[in-house]
């Protein structure tokens, strides 16, 4: 089993108790993996907008807990995150989680993905592909030079930067073309499409690409608009 | 009105949609998209179809335009699910749960790899965007393999990346699959006895054999 979290007393929304004992989690969503990640957020994000009480079990990347093999019989692949939910069922890929935990917890908390007329949810789906068509690739390349590459102590490839920049912006006009005649991705709802883009949108920012959000009148409105979230700014103080 | 696909039967992307389209049995009308001339990049196709500028593009019965391959399919499964095969299953909240993870599983450790030794291999020279980088198809094969040991142990235990049932998730990884195998690179599946099974079974089922037929 990974190791508890050692996260303070001063967040107890997000701990149903105090004792460190795998056998806690009995009746606990479970998170495993690290509030840094940009993966393991996306989840802490959709469990904050739920109002779900969740326990985090860090898997230290650096320490290469994710590949233990208590950790790899939960998730085959060795990354994170993954959800145990309160009855014991594991499942993994951040997505998928989110998609799991408002499909299951449907009337609890801001309704994520639009039920009850078709049309609406194929346009969900759309919003949902274009995020990982579009946008996810690049943003995780750019912050992976500037971020995490140094992290490691390695130097960022900035022409490698600059291409992914470059199909990113591309991107990023069509995204405001859509945003100009709807509040967010999937229409006028905010949505998974939405909330799936926020880690990675996040350390764009924070490594100086914030122009690219902000040059475009519509993108930055939206972008505004879903990073002011009190579940994102819950999330973003935990880190 | 039928429903209308915007794409070309060779297209991976548009490959998707008509292998759903023929197992949910449903009718549809194939208007190629003339990608070798730019069609997908004029301003009217773009204005009109996709603004993104690719293929392909549904127009279901009553006008309604939706794309990205992937929506599409999932699209259609919701709108006719009576009719056909079962893409995804719906009914039961794990069931579900397990589905989204093998639809994000080939999303995550399938496609980026296989469409990017593909393009490097194939699609680049045709667009004469240059010649195969070969260190980065060494990093793909290298991730691939990795990736494609884990398919194999999930297969182990059970027929689809699901569960016991095909759904889109499997559906999914076909067309660049057949690109890969076309390109003699199919030792990824033949190397693992797992995977090969789940390989062979997806690949004869009648629906992907009329799609190859068409190309």
């Amino acid at each position: 089993m990974g190791c508890s979290s050692s996260v303070s007393s001063s967040q107890p929304v997000h701990r149903t108790n105090n004792i460190q004992s795998s056998y806690d989690t009995r009746g606990t969503i479970v998170v495993y993996g690290m509030i840094q990640s940009p993966a393991t957020q996306r989840i802490l994000a959709t469990l904050i907008e739920k109002g779900l009480k969740f326990q985090l079990k860090v898997i230290n990347l650096k320490a290469g807990e994710n590949l233990s093999r208590s950790y790899l019989e939960k998730q085959p692949f060795g990354t994170i995150p993954a959800l145990d939910d309160v009855d014991g069922f594991t499942i993994y890929e951040s997505r998928a989680i989110s998609r799991y935990l408002e499909m299951k917890y449907k009337d609890k908390g801001t309704e994520l993905i639009p039920k009850g007329n078709i049309k609406v949810e194929g346009l969900f789906e759309q919003a949902a592909s274009i995020e990982l068509s579009y946008f996810d690739s690049y943003a995780n390349g750019i912050v992976t030079e500037r971020i995490f590459k140094k992290m490691r102590g390695g130097e960022p490839d900035m022409n490698k930067v600059a291409e992914l920049r470059r199909d990113l912006a591309k991107n990023l006009d069509v995204y405001d073309q859509i945003l100009s005649t709807q509040s967010y991705l999937a229409g006028n709802m905010f949505t998974l499409a939405d909330l799936f883009h926020l880690p990675l949108g996040s350390l764009l920012l924070k490594c100086g690409e914030g122009e690219l959000f902000e040059s475009r009148s519509h993108v930055k409105q939206w972008w505004n608009k879903i990073s002011t979230r009190q579940a994102w700014k819950t999330v973003q103080a935990m880190a | 009105m039928p429903i209308k696909v915007y794409g070309t039967p060779t297209s991976t992307c548009t490959q998707r949609v008509l292998t759903t389209l023929i197992e949910k049995g449903l009718p549809y009308e194939l208007i190629k998209v003339n990608l070798a001339a730019g069609e997908q990049k004029t301003q009217e196709y773009l204005d009109e179809k996709q603004p993104f500028g690719v293929v392909p593009v549904l127009i279901d019965e009553d006008g309604f335009k939706i794309y990205e391959s992937r929506a599409i399919c999932r699209y259609l499964e919701l709108k006719y699910k009576g009719k056909g095969t079962e893409l995804m299953p719906t009914n039961d909240v794990k069931a579900l749960g397990l589905f989204e993870q093998a639809a994000s599983i080939e999303m995550s450790y399938y496609d980026p790899y296989v469409s990017g030794i593909v393009f490097e291999r194939l699609f680049k020279g045709m667009k004469g965007l240059g010649d195969p980088d070969e260190a980065k198809i060494a990093l793909y094969r290298e991730q691939l393999n990795a990736k494609l040991d884990v398919y194999e142990k999930i297969l182990s235990k059970q027929p689809y990346l699901a569960g016991q049932d095909f759904t889109l998730a499997d559906l999914f990884h076909l067309s660049y699959g057949n690109r890969l195998v076309k390109l003699n690179e199919g030792h990824f599946f033949e190397s693992r006895p797992h995977v090969k099974d789940w390989w062979n079974r997806i690949t004869s089922r009648p629906s992907w054999q009329q799609v190859l037929a068409l190309a």
